[in-house]
């Protein structure tokens, strides 16, 4: 379904690009094509209304810049309209803080609570947990036993019903704590018992931040949802869980819109570590199913500063190990794998989707490998002997084969990257790229 | 639960009537003597064909199509709603469909279904606008939600004990559902066993034999981590050895798109042999809804599908959206934090509070 949707995107922006003046029919197609993408990720109605109106106005009304052709013209001011929107990454500082945790029944509280209590402990701050949901069973053991795993130690009383005496004595309790979690009992905005409980909760624990945790999937019920939270504790940060799944996460931005704060962490997974902080690129990526927006629009500032695009010597075809090194290292920056791999020269070779878990353990691999080569090999990988092969593997702790795994994935990207000189792909944009990263 | 949409849509209802009123146009001057063709007017040329079609036997001609569309309109007083008179409200309608999480091809198919119902239909000047429209509303929600089904009649009516296995994704509240299915199904007489088979989320077993103290039935469960196909074959065999009737089986949270985990429930499945696959999904799930509900069907399966926390949110579109993507009915609607917080779904009940019962 969503394939088809971004081809549909892909195809508008076609059209776009064979014109010379802006053509008001086929900016309207676009737009079209465009809230169809948004709606389907969940971005509330209104919201999608707004910015096509607006998208559309200035792709009408704004001249595009000289040296720049119209379809980037467009992506450039979609881009723009989509990062208004989203407000940028939520703050956050690794200081003496209390965060309160607040969201909807199961949209994945406890489980991001250990995650956030990792995080900071991983950023060498002392931690501590507070359980204050006395509703749900088990949700004392869930925390519990996530928090055990990584030593973090936890307060709370699974036989105690009162949640506000378990925040006072726990917030007593890790006086002495510089980062301190209260994890509290899923509650709705139609549950005004529940409400009063957290804004009671606020009271007393005097939280420097108050956190609001939003399933992926959630609907267009996210801005009402978050504006009921934002009137009962004033939201100033959204996490938004489990986008290890499918959903696209376009209800977090009415959750944020609503409460005029930032996205702060995403969660993608069931271990303790699967918590990243949130990157508007890969995100707009996400919403639109297509991936070289930032890149776009990159290169649209780059025209605008009337800079001379220089063409890379790896156009000439020297592709050294060196170049694919950087080209990983900033891979791992780009967010969702699949669309990484889109922009790829693989040359258009399909890859099936179970593949990007092993792909990008195996990615870090090669980094590994890459960093126990010297400077001439990763400038001439040709002289990499045999010898020089198991000088490697012992060096980087890996087996012979991935050495050569590691230099066959060479060959194949080099000879897609000849392959690609002429043709009118986005090879300069890439090299670009990878060029920044320098 | 409903609330927000059934707003919306008796708006919309009244604005379909509005511009099909307007479409007719002239509804007054019908009543002159002279056959003034002015309510062609606003009509394409498709109205001829139709109605001669719909009126006249075949053989006559142009001249009879009109002396019959003269009558049809005179004497029978009938008007055709042509696609343009409702261009409006049925975008109307599809933005409050939106705007209710009702996912982007389901309300395309539901606006489907209307235009499909409205355009070259006949009314009869006499009858209201209103039940025209309201009879294509009905048509359409009914047929996206499908048939009801009865949980107490299937166990009625299986060999026990039933088997039921509970899947979705993460954080939609299997487990507490399982609670109250069983709560539900010893309520109605039945005797239930629980089989703990989210042996992977830490708590989760504590949580199961927990509401299995409070409700006075039986779980069977191993230790975290183990094999939860083993868990629920255990279980299967207990319900049989002491004769009960209802087996409820839980399973991890788990994302349709990893494999590994998908593999892992079909092979619980084989296992245990289930009557009755329940999907459980949140009404609060937007878009993503249809997706993962389509991929657990074509994965393990889906018999019926049970939809929760539909107290948080008044409106209700997941239901629609979950219901026509895998045309699988809807068991129960879960509808707060209680045992007794569940209700069974029944579509004509729910169609009729939408827009108002038939009349």
């Amino acid at each position: 379904m969503l394939d088809s949707l971004s081809s549909s995107l892909k195809d508008a922006l076609k059209k776009i690009a064979g014109k010379t003046v802006v053509d008001r029919a086929a900016v309207e197609e676009l737009v079209r094509s465009l809230q169809r993408a948004l709606l389907q990720a969940d971005v509330n109605v209104k919201l999608v209304m707004q910015l096509s109106q607006s998208i559309k106005r200035r792709a009408l009304e704004e001249e595009p810049p000289k040296g720049m052709n119209l379809r980037e013209h467009v992506l450039r001011i979609v881009y723009q309209e989509l990062v208004a929107l989203m407000g940028g990454a939520g703050k956050v500082d690794l200081s003496q803080q209390t965060i309160l945790m607040a969201g909807l029944q199961g949209s994945g509280k406890t489980t991001t609570t250990a995650k956030l209590a990792r995080y900071f402990q991983r950023k060498g701050l002392k931690v501590g947990v507070i359980c204050a949901d006395t509703f749900r069973p088990g949700a004392y053991k869930q925390l519990s036993t996530l928090c055990a795993k990584v030593n973090v130690p936890i307060f709370g009383d699974p036989a105690e019903k009162d949640a506000l005496l378990i925040v006072r004595e726990g917030i007593k309790r890790f006086a002495e704590t510089e980062v301190v979690i209260i994890d509290t009992q899923g509650r709705h905005a139609l549950e005004d018992d529940l409400i009063q409980e957290i804004i009671d909760i606020n009271e007393i624990a005097k939280p420097e931040h108050r956190w609001l945790v939003i399933d992926a999937a959630l609907g267009q019920q996210a801005a009402e949802q978050a504006r009921r939270f934002n009137e009962a504790i004033e939201i100033d940060g959204v996490l938004i869980t489990k986008m290890d799944g499918t959903a696209k996460g376009g209800g977090a931005l009415s959750a944020v819109s609503e409460t005029k704060s930032g996205i702060v962490f995403i969660g993608a997974g069931e271990t303790i570590d699967d918590l990243e902080r949130f990157d508007p690129d890969g995100f707009i990526s996400r919403l639109l199913g297509m991936g070289d927006l930032k890149a776009l629009a990159e290169r649209a500032e780059e025209v605008m500063a009337d800079e001379e695009m220089d063409v890379n010597a790896m156009l000439r075809g020297k592709f050294t190990l060196r170049d694919m090194y950087k080209q990983l290292e900033t891979v791992n920056k780009m967010g969702p794998l699949k669309q990484v791999m889109s922009m790829l020269p693989l040359g258009g070779m399909q890859i099936p989707d179970d593949a990007y878990d092993v792909t990008s353990t195996k990615m870090e691999r090669y980094k590994v490998v890459m960093d126990s080569m010297t400077s001439a090999e990763l400038d001439d990988p040709q002289i990499i002997s045999g010898s020089r092969v198991h000088r490697i593997s012992r060096g980087a702790g890996v087996s012979p084969e991935d050495v050569r795994e590691l230099l066959k994935y060479y060959r194949v990207m080099q000879r897609a990257l000849k392959g690609m000189r002429g043709s009118k792909f986005s090879m300069q944009r890439m090299m670009k790229r990878f060029g920044k990263t320098q | 639960m409903f609330e927000g949409l059934k707003s919306k849509l008796q708006n919309i209802q009244k604005k379909f009537g509005r511009s099909i009123e307007e479409a007719a146009g002239p509804d007054v001057v019908v009543e002159a003597p002279s056959p003034v063709p002015q309510p062609e007017a606003g009509r394409p040329a498709v109205v001829p064909d139709t109605l001669s079609s719909a009126t006249v036997p075949k053989p006559e001609k142009k001249a009879e199509g009109f002396v019959a569309k003269v009558r049809s309109l005179i004497i029978e007083r009938e008007l055709i709603i042509s696609e343009k008179d409702i261009v409006e409200p049925l975008e109307e309608l599809e933005m409050a469909l939106l705007e209710n999480d009702v996912a982007l091809d389901v309300s395309d198919a539901i606006i489907g279904y209307m235009k499909e119902d409205l355009v070259g239909s006949h009314r009869k000047i006499g009858t209201s606008v209103d039940t025209v429209v309201t009879a294509a509303l009905r048509g359409a929600l009914l047929r996206v939600l499908g048939e009801g089904f009865d949980p107490i009649d299937y166990v009625r009516s299986h060999e026990r004990p039933v088997k039921i296995l509970i899947t979705g994704v993460n954080g939609t509240g299997k487990t507490t559902s399982i609670a109250k299915m069983a709560h539900y199904f010893k309520k109605n007489g039945f005797s239930v066993v629980l089989g703990a088979g989210d042996t992977f989320r830490a708590g989760a077993i504590d949580q199961i034999a927990e509401h299995a103290t409070r409700l006075g039935v039986k779980v069977i469960q191993h230790q975290e981590g183990s094999d939860p196909a083993a868990v629920l074959y255990d279980t299967v065999e207990y319900a049989k050895a002491h004769e009960i009737d209802v087996v409820l089986a839980d399973t991890a949270g788990r994302f349709h798109n990893r494999k590994n985990l998908m593999s892992q429930l079909d092979k619980i499945r084989r296992v245990m042999k289930p009557d009755l696959v329940v999907y459980v999904d949140e009404a609060v799930a937007g878009n993503d809804a249809v997706v993962r509900a389509k991929d657990f069907n074509d994965l393990v399966g889906t018999d019926a599908v049970m939809l929760t926390k539909a107290d948080m949110d008044p409106r209700g579109g997941a239901a629609i959206s979950i219901a026509q993507t895998i045309g699988k009915p809807i068991l129960f609607l879960g509808t707060g934090q209680g045992y007794d917080d569940i209700v069974p779904f029944c579509p004509e009940r729910v169609v009729d509070e939408l827009v108002g019962a038939e009349g």
